[in-house]
């Protein structure tokens, strides 16, 4: 009988890869670069949507019933949509806290952690900002912490893991000098955006965020905060407007006009606009549009 | 020989009590000190602080320093422990063409009987209601289970909704429930009031379940099948107190039995089907229940979706003169509109009705406006033809304006 068990799980660990399920695509990402042909990557949600709101259909769940391994981005950014799918997946393998659970959020020092936490002041994390993959440099702690959770749930190939890790950060830190010489030759670095959605790759070049379309987070603009907006843009001699695949372009395009400021769309993860299916190409998009 | 050592006790216990007093003083001397130092260390702290210093980590404090006020706090603290508390209020304002008075003697012939002392618990009265205040708790017990109740408030009455322990780590896919809960068969008996699409219950559920629907307590088993498609099996064994429909008083009566399933037809529409059979007792024999539900949902974008659901639902209830058997069904279509605003409309009819061929039926029609994710206001129209007074089918018209608000650790909902 121990034998038997023993030939199965043999058997499952040599022909099974490791299923991974990861919340948002630039994730996926990074899980497909460190687990290598060792995991099989499939990622929940579709980055045209916006990330704090993905409808949580019930084929999802299916996907999860089987996970060995789930990554998430966390700091608040799943909890209206992953808790029910968690709740009806029945695995204990990923549930928060287990071997198979992966917060990324804990390898991130979070920016903007508010004082003081209320809900009159729209949809704040209390944890902090947590749009922190917008930064290129954090592929660097959350690639290591994949890394080292993936290890522990599949020791046979723990080894195989940090080889890869260490390929790809190699790599990963020739791309970030590129990156970083090119968004040295800037110049304009006033901006608006229209949720806090950049800030993180902002604060890492210098650029400043005059202020957002949306009054508070989460909450639809309107018509005094937008005239207020305008103003700040020409008092603050702003020079873009930065705005999401996903909100309504309506605010952003009147703003741009009425100021005369350019506008712009950004990615807000790998996939979210045309030509941006992979690491690289997510973040020289975003360089490129606005650093010109 | 008594005296003398009360004597010395009495002594003995002044010597020790200004001991004490000292100990005190110099305690009070040295927190009064350390203080102090605290807010020296935080001025200069707050010197140093940029104006743009949010990236600084939140480890500036020598903790080494603060522990010795912090550990006769901490010691025995459990707060971290505390479960997710959410408070739901839900309350409205209702125009109707019938008065108070005689609106709750109403019968749906077949169905519901003539009770001028009938529970109605959502928007019972013409004019103001505070419908409920509901407290929902959740918390892990242990490595093994979960804890989830609610506790659902109204003036004069306190009902425990839910209370059930599930499990955590059940292999296989597996999942038991145990305690009070609300059946997970079909589509609107799971949710609580303030998660249903329109306002008011379809009459197919009121009909045959009441205004609580089918919720008792018992024992819930699901299994969720390791399949690409999403295939669910639930077995549940309930008491079967339910008036409406069982209520057979001299066991526990009642055995639910479903299946879900659902595909994604292409990456943003998703349909979701389930049948289900109820098998209970009344009082003067069986009652079999059989229902199917039907989900389609659309994304046109982040904020904008089309749902279209309906169940329906047939009963077979053996009494003594002859077997009643009766069906119904409501059918809805939901918009969301944008982030704000989200309109509908829900078809409802009851048939096989004991009535000969005359069916009874419901129009609904619903406009909503949420300012924020936790708060809802919902303009809802009805024409009510399912309802009877004396003998006779009246139109209830009603116009309501339902205010519901969730604060504190309150879930996502589910699809």
């Amino acid at each position: 009988m121990k034998f038997l068990l023993f030939l199965m799980l043999t058997l499952a660990s040599v022909y099974a890869s490791l299923n991974v399920q990861t919340t948002y695509t630039s994730l996926g990402e990074i899980a497909k670069k460190v687990g290598g042909d060792k995991v099989s990557v499939n990622v929940l949600a579709n980055p045209h949507y916006d990330p704090h709101f993905i409808v949580p259909k019930p084929s999802l769940i299916s996907k999860l019933r089987r996970a060995d391994v789930l990554i998430i981005n966390g700091a608040g950014l799943e909890l209206g949509w992953l808790p029910p799918l968690l709740k009806g997946a029945h695995n204990g393998k990923i549930r928060p806290g287990a071997k198979g659970f992966i917060d990324v959020s804990n390898a991130i020092k979070l920016q903007n952690i508010p004082a003081t936490v209320s809900r009159a002041f729209g949809d704040v994390h209390s944890q902090g900002n947590p749009h922190y993959m917008l930064d290129p440099y954090s592929v660097i702690p959350a690639a290591r912490l994949i890394a080292s959770k993936l290890s522990a749930v599949d020791e046979s190939n723990a080894e195989y893991y940090h080889e890869n890790l260490d390929k790809f950060l190699k790599n990963w830190k020739i791309y970030l000098k590129g990156l970083d010489t090119k968004m040295r030759g800037c110049k304009e670095k006033n901006v608006v955006q229209y949720h806090e959605l950049f800030n993180y790759f902002l604060n890492r070049y210098q650029y400043k965020s005059y202020g957002n379309i949306e009054p508070l987070p989460g909450v639809s603009p309107s018509s005094k905060h937008t005239l207020a907006l305008i103003n700040t843009i020409q008092s603050k001699k702003v020079n873009m407007i930065l705005q999401d695949v996903y909100h309504n372009q309506k605010t952003a395009k009147f703003i741009a006009q009425k100021a005369g400021v350019k506008f712009l769309i950004l990615p807000h993860d790998v996939g979210a606009v045309d030509k941006t299916d992979s690491l690289e190409k997510f973040y020289t998009v975003i360089s490129n549009k606005i650093c010109q | 020989m008594k005296k003398i050592l009360i004597l010395s006790a009495f002594c003995s216990s002044i010597l020790l009590a200004s001991s004490e007093v000292e100990d005190l003083k110099m305690q009070l001397l040295q927190q009064s000190e350390m203080i102090k130092a605290l807010t020296q260390r935080l001025d200069k702290l707050e010197e140093e602080k940029s104006p743009y210093s949010e990236n600084i980590a939140s480890s500036g404090f020598d903790t080494s320093m603060m522990q010795g006020t912090q550990t006769a706090n901490a010691s025995f603290s459990q707060n971290a422990y505390l479960p997710d508390i959410a408070l739901i209020i839900n309350s409205s304002a209702v125009g109707r063409n019938i008065d108070n008075v005689d609106y709750s003697a109403y019968s749906t012939p077949g169905f519901i009987d003539t009770d001028p002392n009938k529970e109605i618990p959502f928007n019972p009265d013409r004019g103001f209601n505070l419908n409920y205040a509901e407290v929902a708790m959740y918390s892990a017990v242990d490595p093994y289970f979960d804890a989830f109740a609610i506790f659902h408030m109204r003036a004069a009455d306190f009902e425990i909704d839910e209370a059930y322990v599930s499990t955590r780590d059940l292999p296989y896919g597996l999942k038991v429930k145990a305690g009070k809960f609300k059946s997970a068969f079909g589509r609107y008996n799971e949710k609580h009031q303030h998660a249903w699409e329109f306002s008011e219950q379809p009459i197919v559920y009121s009909g045959f379940f009441g205004p609580e629907g089918l919720s008792d307590p018992g024992v819930q088993l699901q299994w969720v099948a390791p399949t690409d498609t999403y295939l669910m099996l639930g077995v549940e064994a309930m008491q079967g107190t339910n008036e409406q429909s069982f209520a057979y008083a001299k066991t526990n009566n009642l055995y639910n039995t479903y299946v879900k399933s659902s595909v994604d037809v292409t990456e943003d529409t998703s349909v979701l089907a389930g049948i289900s059979y109820i098998h209970g007792k009344n009082l003067e024999g069986n009652t079999d229940i059989y229902a199917a539900d039907l989900t389609v949902q659309t994304q046109l974008d982040s904020y904008r979706s089309l749902a279209w659901q309906s169940e329906y639902m047939y009963r077979n209830r053996e009494q003594n003169i002859k077997t009643a058997r009766q069906d119904g069904m409501y059918t809805q279509l939901v918009y969301d509109i944008n982030q704000n605003y989200s309109m509908g409309a829900r078809y409802d009819i009851l048939m096989k009705n004991n009535l000969g061929d005359k069916n009874l039926d419901m129009y609904t029609a619903m406009v909503e406006y949420k300012p924020f994710e936790f708060s809802r206001l919902r303009l809802e129209y009805s024409l009510d033809k399912s309802k009877y007074y004396g003998g006779e089918q009246k139109d209830v018209q009603q116009l309501m304006l339902e205010l519901n608000i969730a604060v504190g650790a309150h879930g996502a909902h589910s699809y």
